[in-house]
């Protein structure tokens, strides 16, 4: 049972459910504890240890159907009869368990999962008995997966198979297109080149007899080798499935944000909305309640205590208020657009720990959209930015004046700005001297270009004139780097 | 407690479906989830973390499982700036003072005789230290629970209420059943560790290192069959035809959109209102005038009423 436990855990892992080691320790002591018969049971106890969050339990809901199944043999031994199919198979489960995943159960308190996969056993399995119509007449096969498959010995098979997916490490599949090679490595561990040896040998070979077991062996063959498909596909449904989404996260996440197509987008949110929240467990709040006015008495008096007890320094429940504020100004022309996008969507979900995000768009005349993004969705509020402030030739210098209007008294010694644009003006006024204004008046002042460094200062970019007037510059062309700079700026705003 | 002969309330709950049973003769009814989840606790000797929506019976769980055990229930409720002082232990500092007081009237005779400083400060060392001992300990609700000889259920409320400096200090606790006091050093559990149920409805994540040492059970809307049980064993006055049709209605009312959707807490203070009404059957005077039972704002009221012939139908339909 241990090493279903595990594999179970891998299964779990790789569906992003986290389960640490001491909690598989747990899961084995719990697994004992209740036994592996009743199945709701089981699933109800391994979950309550395993799965940590209703996204978590989701998964581990969605990865224990799938692992625990009952696995349906029929296939291999059609010549059996209805009635000791299921019998066997009650049998067969139990030794199977440990190879397979499924925890033995005794036959009838599975509950509803066994008897399922059972009648569609039986379905499957009559007309094929009353098609061929088993003889004693066939003579004994040579080769030895031949001999097993002959034998009827399901168990066997059904371990065979999972030695061999084990000796191949088939829980390490990772793409799609594997999914031929294992079950062909599986199939050869077994004994294939022999069988198939045998088996063309025989279906020449003259005598009726031999052909007739040629033929049946090529059959038995042949389901064997869907079983093993089965097998195959069910791991890596089990164990690649996510892996692979995670492959591709992983890509989106040092592409360039503007090469994304939108087709991307779900992915895309998927992915940030993880990175906000692993920002805001790392940058757990730390805000503090200021309650003054409170005597602290426990501090009064220990503190005092060097005076011989009387009061003389009094201690006050006195803690600081740190609200950081993020004043985020976006410039949503044209291909810069794209990039605003993703900086609002990641710095609204972060919402628990930045929760004063102030935002301001522009092209040439610069608007708050703060309410716009309080209001509406994320897609809603963007569409409605660009259709309100998207116009028009970018300006900089019109930009941070109207800046310097709507919102310059506001800025304090606790306020970050940070500025996303690619710092071509048109040829306009660059106005420096306003944006000295903000990095006088700020803590920090961040700007964020998208384009590569190398583009800098190309054409009309005026960036290094922009650049001595900020705290910060950073590229930020990619969702790495924008995860840098938000985390950057969690850090400094504490 | 083992060569006893009666067993003690826990040693009777060997199997999952005697705590079921036994949860619903202290008129508990719970999924089988919830069962499980308490038969693992009290075996495992793990803490639980319950989630959930408001109102779906957390803290009563935690309730239930002390009258089931026959154990003391001590309740601790979170909230923003809960600190050790008021969660952990405290020293008793009005005694502490009249310690000092007293002990500068006796130090004369206490070290009456000794010559010279060394001395003095030889017999000073040969006094126990009791300034910061137990005696001046003043134990809160954690270390109470952990000096409980027989166990005890310890219902941390709302977890997610409190800073996450608490739940840093609560780690000791709920993994090894012990806290550390920098001035005695680390007390243990007296007896039996206590059975902790922490509740969090979910108004920020809890830290994965607490998640990692908890039991997770999330507790959802129940599912109408269960909900009927459970207002069966709580309302048994009502008949089963009323009962019926108000679990209908309710369930109804938590597929709409509403701020708030009602729980089983509030379906239960429903059936009561019903019945104290003397209502035998629902019609629409009587849901739109104690529609405000069920729901708590003005705005889900307002929603439902205009849709209340609808939902009626499909109740009575």
């Amino acid at each position: 049972m241990q090493r279903t436990l595990t594999d179970f855990v891998r299964a779990l892992r790789s569906a992003d459910v986290r389960v640490s080691t001491a909690e598989t320790l747990d899961a084995f002591r719990a697994a004992e504890m209740i036994g592996w018969h009743e199945r709701g049971q089981l699933k109800d106890a391994l979950a309550a240890v395993l799965a940590k969050s209703a996204d978590e339990a989701e998964a581990f809901d969605a990865c224990f159907e799938q692992f625990f199944r009952f696995d349906d043999f029929s296939g291999v031994a059609p010549n059996t009869t209805v009635e000791d199919t299921a019998q066997d198979e009650a049998e067969l489960e139990q030794q199977i368990a440990p190879g397979e995943g499924r925890g033995g159960g005794g036959g009838g308190t599975g509950g509803e999962a066994v008897d399922e996969p059972n009648t569609a056993a039986n379905d499957d399995t009559q007309p094929q008995t009353g098609a061929s119509i088993p003889g004693p007449s066939f003579g004994s096969a040579s080769s030895p997966l031949g001999r097993q498959l002959m034998a009827d010995d399901r168990t066997a098979l059904a371990v065979a198979i999972s030695q061999a997916a084990r000796a191949h490490a088939l829980e390490d599949i990772k793409v799609f297109t594997q999914q031929g090679l294992y079950t062909r490595r599986i199939l050869d561990s077994m004994g294939r080149s022999a069988l198939m040896d045998e088996i063309l040998a025989r279906e020449a070979d003259s005598a009726a007899g031999d052909r007739a077991l040629g033929a049946e062996l090529r059959r038995r063959y042949e389901q064997l080798r869907a079983h093993v498909r089965d097998h195959v596909e069910r791991q890596f449904v089990l164990h690649a499935d996510a892996q692979g989404e995670r492959l591709r996260e992983r890509m989106l996440y040092k592409a360039r944000l503007a090469a994304i197509s939108r087709r991307d987008d779900a992915l895309m949110r998927r992915a940030i909305e993880r990175m906000a929240r692993q920002l805001i467990a790392a940058h757990s709040r730390k805000r503090r309640v200021k309650q003054r006015g409170q005597l602290d008495v426990a501090r009064t008096v220990r503190r005092n205590m060097r005076h011989d007890g009387t009061l003389i320094e009094l201690a006050w429940r006195s803690k600081q208020v740190e609200r950081p504020r993020v004043f985020a100004i976006c410039d949503v022309s044209g291909s810069v657009a794209l990039y605003a996008r993703f900086m609002l969507m990641f710095l609204y979900s972060l919402g628990d720990v930045l929760p004063k995000v102030r935002a301001f768009a522009f092209c040439s005349d610069m608007a708050e959209v703060t309410d716009l993004f309080k209001q509406h969705d994320l897609d809603e509020a963007m569409a409605r930015t660009l259709a309100a402030h998207g116009q028009g030739s970018t300006d900089y210098g019109h930009a941070l004046a109207d800046f310097e209007r709507l919102a310059l008294d506001d800025v304090d010694r606790r306020s970050t700005v940070l500025i996303l644009g690619d710092a071509r003006n048109n040829e306009g006024e660059a106005r420096t001297d306003l944006l000295r204004k903000i990095y006088d008046r700020a803590k920090r002042v961040i700007w964020l270009n998208p384009e590569p460094c190398v583009a800098w200062d190309t054409g009309d970019s005026v960036m290094s004139r922009y650049r001595a007037h900020c705290h910060q510059v950073n590229e930020c062309g990619s969702l790495a780097q924008l995860e840098r700079v938000v985390s950057d700026l969690l850090r400094h705003v504490r | 407690m083992a060569d006893s002969p009666v067993l003690s309330p826990a040693e009777t709950l060997t199997r999952v479906d005697a705590v079921s049973e036994a949860l619903a003769r202290h008129r508990y009814i719970g999924s089988s989830r919830i069962a499980t989840v308490v038969y693992l606790a009290v075996h495992l000797q793990k803490p639980v973390l319950v989630e959930g929506p408001p109102g779906v019976g957390k803290t009563e769980l935690a309730k239930t499982v002390a009258a089931m055990l026959e154990l003391p229930l001590i309740r601790l409720q979170c909230y923003e700036g809960l600190d050790e002082a008021k969660a952990l232990y405290e020293w008793k500092y009005g005694k502490q003072l009249l310690y000092i007081q007293v002990l500068k009237d006796k130090i004369d005779d206490a070290l009456g005789g000794a010559r010279g400083l060394r001395e003095s400060v030889e017999r000073l060392h040969g006094y126990d230290d009791i300034f910061f001992s137990e005696d001046f300990l003043e134990a809160r609700p954690l270390l109470k629970a952990l000096r409980e000889p027989q166990g005890s259920v310890l219902l941390l409320d709302e977890i997610d209420k409190s800073d996450e400096e608490f739940e840093a200090l609560l780690l000791e606790m709920l993994s090894d059943y012990q806290v550390t006091v920098p001035e005695i050093g680390t007390i243990r559990a007296a007896g039996t560790p206590p059975i902790v149920f922490l509740t969090s409805n979910n108004t920020r994540d809890v830290s994965d290192a607490l998640k990692r040492r908890c039991l997770h059970l999330y507790i959802p809307f129940p599912e109408p069959a269960l909900e009927q049980q459970i207002i069966e064993t709580r309302v048994p006055e009502i008949t089963a035809a009323l009962r019926r049709q108000l679990v209908a209605f309710v369930q109804g009312l938590r597929e709409m959109d509403l701020r708030k959707p009602p729980a089983i807490s509030e379906t239960i203070d429903w059936a009561r209102t019903l019945l104290l009404l003397n209502v035998d059957t629902l019609d629409e005077a009587w849901v739109r005038d104690t529609l405000n039972v069920l729901l708590k704002f003005e705005d889900d009221v307002e929603a439902v009423s205009s849709q209340l012939p609808t939902l009626l139908r499909r109740v009575n339909g």
